[in-house]
């Protein structure tokens, strides 16, 4: 019982503009690695091009579960969701005019996930809360910081084997963003969810990394062994921490 | 002249009609307010299965109510097909505003079009036991020819009601318009639950046309009459709101046979709008709108 993602060399961008310069990463099963770079280095893509909503140009994106081998490269999304990969979209993207356990139970759609609906819907609950008071109010009507919460537990409710969360402090407060980072980190620790974090903000997601990526104008210019290792780095104390050489 | 006997009749009476509206405005409900497709061929669709129950009737003897029954299931089909041709056409290049629309009034116009060269423009009716009954409850009528279609539009909206918000496809039908890729994300396929969604809003043409063509006799360009109407309704109620079609049916049923037994039936016409309006002006979300 594995999991791992493992990408190459991957090459993407929007008509002709190249977003992507060859790219890799590798995410290995109960890791949470951090993507991090600031906004428009390619975070966001690549999370995109592994869930085949962008297609890559060139380069290889692999996921191996249980021994078996599958090129995500031509799926569409909903294929790689049925493989277990799910995805905390940029922008949350919850369906705003359904209520909050209309938009958990759209969660469960995939094959593998429909039998567990009523299990993971009592976890979800459990894990956040404030969903299950406002179970029946309707997603577009909550906070920031609930819907973002939503988003999380919609994806987990598909039962993914790999989370990939694309920017989940974008638009919170900062107390919000701690309390997303270590609900996260919860998730992770007690339910053994492995996840790759895209992220502009360091300080949080090195708090829950395991190791992680730099990615800067579309290349991974650091690839960092473990949190310590990131934060001591001369590039991304240039580059975040504000630090000068 | 206003009595309570004339009242309490025209707000009975309403309801009736009121329930029947709801089984045509059904269809319109989900492709239109859950699916975004501006489907003005619905009423065509309604009289083709009204024909379809009047040959049944006709060649076989079968009921109406039955043949609507057995043939919603081949109008899932046919709707299943035109949605096809209408996402590789025009949704598909996001031609859809206005090339769907002039789509879907060529359809209007082919189905009207075969039926006159079918059947003239002779008015048509059917034979069935509870057409031409009467109940009468104090000085209360309760005509069965309007009861009966009325209880079958009600049990028409529960069990597709049930079925939306009780199925994965039917929640994912509730969802697709309002984020595709999230739909996607989700591992549903968008065009695959919209393609089911168009089905059964024409599947409820076939047993709406059989509940029309009890109340009425019908002849092939009818259904344009009822295209104000049925539009009015799902916006009234609130696009994406089943439960609100449902209501607002009702209000305008009541509504134009309170206008037709006190002002006059020449009236009734101009009520579907004008409730609209007021409604536009108060709440242009619908009574039921999220």
């Amino acid at each position: 019982m594995a999991i791992e993602l493992t990408v190459e060399g991957v090459e993407a961008g929007y008509g002709t503009v190249r977003v992507l310069h060859g790219v890799s990463l590798n995410v290995r099963e109960g890791e949470t690695v951090a993507l991090l770079g600031t906004n428009g280095n390619g975070k966001s893509t690549l999370l995109k091009c592994i869930m085949g909503i962008v297609r890559p140009e060139s380069g290889r994106i692999d996921v191996e579960i249980d021994g078996e081998k599958i090129d995500l490269v031509g799926l569409a999304p909903r294929e790689v969701v049925e493989r277990g990969i799910g995805l905390v979209p940029e922008g949350r993207r919850l369906f705003p005019r359904l209520t909050v356990e209309e938009n958990l139970t759209l969660g469960a759609f995939r094959g593998a996930a429909r039998a567990l609906l009523s299990d993971n819907l009592a976890f979800c609950f459990e894990a956040f809360p404030v969903l299950a008071q406002r179970r029946r109010q309707l997603a577009g009507s909550m906070s920031g910081g609930e819907q973002q919460m939503l988003a999380i537990a919609r994806a987990l409710m598909s039962s993914p084997r790999l989370l990939l969360v694309d920017e989940p402090s974008v638009g919170l407060a900062p107390i919000l963003v701690s309390r997303m980072i270590a609900k996260i980190k919860e998730l992770k620790d007690e339910h053994g969810l492995t996840v790759l974090m895209a992220e502009q903000n360091f300080n949080q997601a090195i708090k829950i990394a395991d190791r992680g990526y730099v990615i800067v104008h579309g290349e991974m210019a650091l690839a960092g062994e473990s949190a310590d290792a990131l934060r001591e780095n001369e590039l991304v104390k240039q580059y975040y921490l504000g630090t000068d050489l | 002249m206003f009595t309570f006997d004339l009242f309490w009749n025209a707000l009975v009476a309403g309801a009736l009609l009121g329930g029947f509206y709801a089984a045509v405005s059904l269809g319109l409900s989900i492709t239109f307010g859950q699916l975004d497709i501006v489907n003005i061929a619905h009423p065509a669709f309604v009289i083709l299965g009204a024909y379809i129950a009047y040959m049944g009737n006709e060649w076989w003897g079968f009921d109406p109510i039955l043949t609507g029954l057995v043939a919603a299931p081949v109008f899932y089909a046919i709707g299943v097909g035109v949605y096809r041709f209408y996402y590789e056409a025009f949704e598909r290049r996001d031609d859809e505003a206005l090339r769907g629309l002039a789509f879907f009034f060529g359809v209007m116009f082919i189905v009207e079009v075969v039926l006159i060269m079918a059947y003239g423009v002779d008015f048509r009716s059917v034979q069935a036991p509870y057409i031409g009954g009467n109940w009468e409850i104090g000085t209360i009528g309760i005509p069965t020819r309007m009861f009966v279609p009325c209880m079958v539009s009600i049990a028409m909206f529960a069990a597709v009601y049930t079925y939306l918000a009780r199925t994965f496809t039917g929640r994912a039908i509730l969802a697709v318009s309002q984020d595709r890729l999230a739909l996607e994300l989700m591992a549903a396929d968008p065009v695959r639950v919209k393609q089911v969604g168009f089905g059964l809003g024409i599947g409820t043409a076939a047993i709406a046309g059989a509940l029309l063509i009890i109340i009425i006799p019908i002849e092939p360009s009818v259904g344009r009459l009822y295209i104000g109407q049925v539009f009015a309704i799902v916006v009234l109620g609130g696009l994406g709101s089943i439960s609100g079609t449902l209501v607002a049916a009702l209000i305008l049923g009541v509504a134009e046979s309170l206008v037709s037994t006190f002002y006059g039936p020449s009236w009734a016409p101009a009520v579907a709008f004008s409730v609209l309006l007021i409604a536009l002006a108060v709440r242009p979300q619908g009574l039921f709108g999220r």
